[in-house]
């Protein structure tokens, strides 16, 4: 009997100190959070071992084909990409690295994410001037490169492509069909919209309610009355307040008004939404950037057209037009962007030297940076890269390759950020847009109401 | 052997539920410490993942920290401070206040009707407890986009308005302030009278015939029997799914995030809404901790005052 007790007590303690160690387990692993936590011994080596890779692009067969690339000439490092939904992207991210069990390399844009998650990164100044030499600043895009790089100077991540707003892109055979010029002021494009609705046919989709998108017409409005004001208002050099401004969000709520914006496009998201609905050809003209340049390939664009429900789909012959001027003085096209994402290598990392091989190569080489610029979803950083047109499949070459050429070599010019690194100023953005879209405000009540958010939001004006 | 013998609950009278009538003066210590074994794996669950998560949670409310960096500030209460002087946060509780008294109101009434007509022995019974239950387990995230096309301008909605000549209510539901709201309710009572119904249905199941039996011998009509014996007999399921739907309602946040994303203009921003937007695209995670301990405060302190008013009102 005392055997027996004494058994049951050597249980319940082994129990207890079992649970109080899986208790004490799970406080470490939450507690431990924070960039400081953890770590990853060495790094490993820079030739071998398992790289987990997550982003929320490329698509999936992509980043398959730069992986196998890659492997071509380090097959003994595996790298496995997760692809995550955009929306969901800084959900999981957030947490992954705040505790110890994040990616070896991961994603990341520039702006607010990269203020966000760029400290979690290593610096990988040395391991790009080792790949491309002291130079290696002038043979990267410059403004992949700037919005990539801390306030110390330290690369946080390497740029592999860039991406460009501003681009209206047409359905050029509606616009053939109806006898239509693509508009170049907005006084055209409400006499466009007019006649298309006429066929009964949607003039311009934009899902105003995911407010990202709505910035990007606003600029795109403003820079067509005075280029980079926008730009400058974002950074304390001009006031929201400035006349030319008020005029840029007074062509915005025009849009709604004259009816250019279709009915209820603040209960529309971008996508998939307007996406599927631009594919699906109920609508003559979008507003995306040059990521969209991907869907000039027949068989991507065979692919997004299905997955807007569309059976039988036939890929249809689309091309990017500058946005129109708000004016007729004004200047149409104006565009403007940032590195589409960088690679970051998790500072936590084990496999930090296997990920930052693998980052350097598809940021640096002609290799990598060819299949790139080849699926025309980005811009490659290394500017001595163009695609290789004629290896490349389009839907109607002969209307589609010299648009796509001329939005290449204006993309090179651009020196204004699309990405804003306060998220509580792009908030204040989405919010003017979206009240003025409603018609509760006047332009002038909602840019003194975005001057004070801005003010609030911790940018200093000079 | 004398030590193992465990003695069962005998029931005296109704009034006397569980109550034991005769009880051994000590219990055997052999069964006490691997009583209390067992229930370790359950407090460690609880104490590890919940409670734990729950001070880390108000702990991360007095910080000012992006949820990310390892620099935080202590801040003290002032994220309890802001939250209450900020208009979007005031905007996400009088919405929750407006969707619960209107969902909770209108499934009840929904779940009883149907739990009343499918125990007036329809036909093809079986048929119409499947259609009505079956929004109960479709995901919002499959339907949100079905309803973001149902209700937009020129969704079906709109076309089967103008097909009945009512084209001059056309509107495109989700995009205007006043009717985003509306519409969310709408489809919250959609996805939930299914479950409110099966709830309602088996616990009329437990109403003794012979009472209903007893008041149709003294006169009383459908509406009588349902008001006077019905409705007493289900009270704890209303009670029950009051307080889910208390609960229900702070929570709210897939539907309203899958289709409004909380627009337009916060017309649809919700507790759940305005948490994730905070904590995740704003970067602001220890105001969005405080926002979900005040919403845990409220859940917490709503589903007590039911309880107590309800066991009082048993009484």
């Amino acid at each position: 009997m005392q055997s027996a007790r004494f058994r049951g007590a050597q249980r319940s303690i082994a129990a207890v100190a079992i649970t109080g160690m899986a208790v004490a387990a799970l406080a470490g692993c939450t507690g431990s959070g924070g960039a400081g936590g953890g770590g990853g011994g060495e790094g490993g080596s820079a030739t071998s071992g398992t790289v987990d890779w997550w982003g929320w692009t490329p698509e999936q067969a992509v980043a398959e084909e730069y992986i196998t690339a890659f492997n071509e000439e380090y097959p003994d490092i595996k790298v496995n990409f997760r692809q995550l939904t955009i929306d969901g992207y800084e959900a999981a991210l957030r947490p992954a690295l705040a505790s110890n069990t994040g990616p070896d390399l991961f994603d990341i844009a520039p702006g607010a994410q990269f203020v966000q998650f760029g400290p979690n990164g290593t610096d990988l100044t040395e391991q790009v001037t080792e790949a491309l030499g002291d130079d290696w600043e002038d043979q990267l895009a410059p403004i992949g490169v700037a919005g990539l790089t801390d306030e110390d100077g330290a690369l946080r991540g390497i740029p592999v492509g860039s991406t460009f707003a501003g681009p209206v892109w047409i359905n050029q055979q509606i616009f053939d069909e109806q006898g239509l010029t693509p508009p170049t002021t907005v006084d055209e494009w409400v006499s466009v919209c007019d006649k298309l609705e006429a066929a009964d046919i949607g003039c311009f989709v934009q899902g105003a309610s995911q407010v990202a998108f709505d910035q990007d017409t606003i600029q795109a409005i403003a820079d067509t009355i005075n280029p980079g004001l926008f730009t400058k208002a974002t950074r304390g050099e001009a006031e929201w307040t400035d006349p030319d401004l008020v005029e840029a969000f007074t062509t915005w709520q025009r849009l709604f008004d004259e009816g250019i914006m279709q009915e209820g496009a603040l209960g529309v998201q971008q996508y998939p939404d307007a996406n599927n609905a631009f594919m699906a050809q109920d609508y003559a003209m979008v507003m995306m950037g040059t990521w969209y340049m991907q869907f000039t390939r027949p068989n991507n664009m065979t692919l997004a057209i299905e997955a807007a429900g569309v059976g039988g789909a036939e890929p249809f012959n689309m091309t990017p037009i500058p946005f129109p001027a708000a004016t007729a003085e004004g200047t149409p096209g104006a565009m403007f962007g940032d590195a589409n994402y960088g690679l970051v290598v998790n500072a936590k990392a084990d496999a930090r030297n296997a990920a930052t091989t693998f980052a350097v190569w598809l940021g640096t080489s002609e290799k990598g940076q060819q299949i790139v610029a080849n699926a025309l979803n980005d811009i490659p950083s290394l500017t001595s890269v163009q695609p290789d047109w004629d290896s490349i499949e389009l839907v109607n070459p002969e209307v589609q390759r010299p648009k796509l050429e001329e939005l290449y070599e204006r993309a090179a010019t651009v020196t204004d950020n699309r990405l804003l690194p306060n998220s509580d100023l792009a908030d204040a953005i989405g919010n003017a847009a979206t009240t003025l879209a409603a018609g509760d405000v006047t332009p002038e009540e909602a840019t003194e109401t975005l001057q004070s958010a801005a003010e609030a939001a911790g940018v200093t004006f000079k | 052997m004398d030590d193992v013998v465990i003695n069962a609950p005998v029931l005296t009278k109704p009034g006397d539920a569980w109550e034991p009538k005769s009880q051994p003066k000590r219990r055997p210590r052999r069964l006490r410490s691997p009583g209390y074994v067992w229930l370790i794996p359950a407090l460690a669950l609880s104490v590890g993942l919940i409670y734990y998560s729950v001070g880390y949670t108000g702990y991360m409310s007095t910080l000012e920290w992006d949820g990310v960096s390892p620099v935080s500030r202590p801040v003290g209460a002032q994220n309890y401070v802001d939250a209450f002087q900020d208009p979007i946060f005031w905007k996400a509780i009088r919405n929750t206040v407006v969707f619960f008294v209107f969902s909770f109101a209108v499934q009840t009434a929904l779940g009883i009707l149907f739990a009343a007509i499918m125990h007036s022995k329809v036909k093809l019974a079986v048929l119409y407890k499947v259609v009505i239950f079956l929004p109960v387990v479709l995901a919002p995230s499959i339907m949100a986009p079905v309803f973001r096309q149902i209700f937009s301008a020129n969704g079906q909605v709109n076309q089967f308005l103008e097909a009945i000549g009512l084209g001059f209510f056309a509107h495109p539901w989700l995009a205007d302030q006043a009717t985003a709201l509306p519409i969310l309710m709408v489809i919250t009572i959609w996805h939930n009278t299914g479950l409110t119904f099966i709830l309602y249905f088996a616990a009329m199941g437990q109403i003794e015939p012979e009472v209903m039996e007893a008041a149709r011998i003294d006169g009383a009509g459908n509406f009588r029997a349902l008001w006077s014996i019905v409705l007493p007999g289900v009270q704890g399921t209303t009670v029950a799914i009051f307080i889910l739907s208390i609960i229900g309602a702070l929570k709210t946040f897939d539907i309203p995030y899958l289709v409004t994303l909380g627009g337009p203009n916060y017309a649809t921003e919700f507790l759940g809404t305005l948490i994730y937007r905070e904590s995740i695209p704003l970067a602001n995670a220890g105001y969005g901790a405080a926002i979900s301990i005040i919403l845990l405060v409220l859940a917490l302190g709503l589903s007590m005052i039911v309880n107590i008013r309800s066991q009082r009102k048993e009484q």
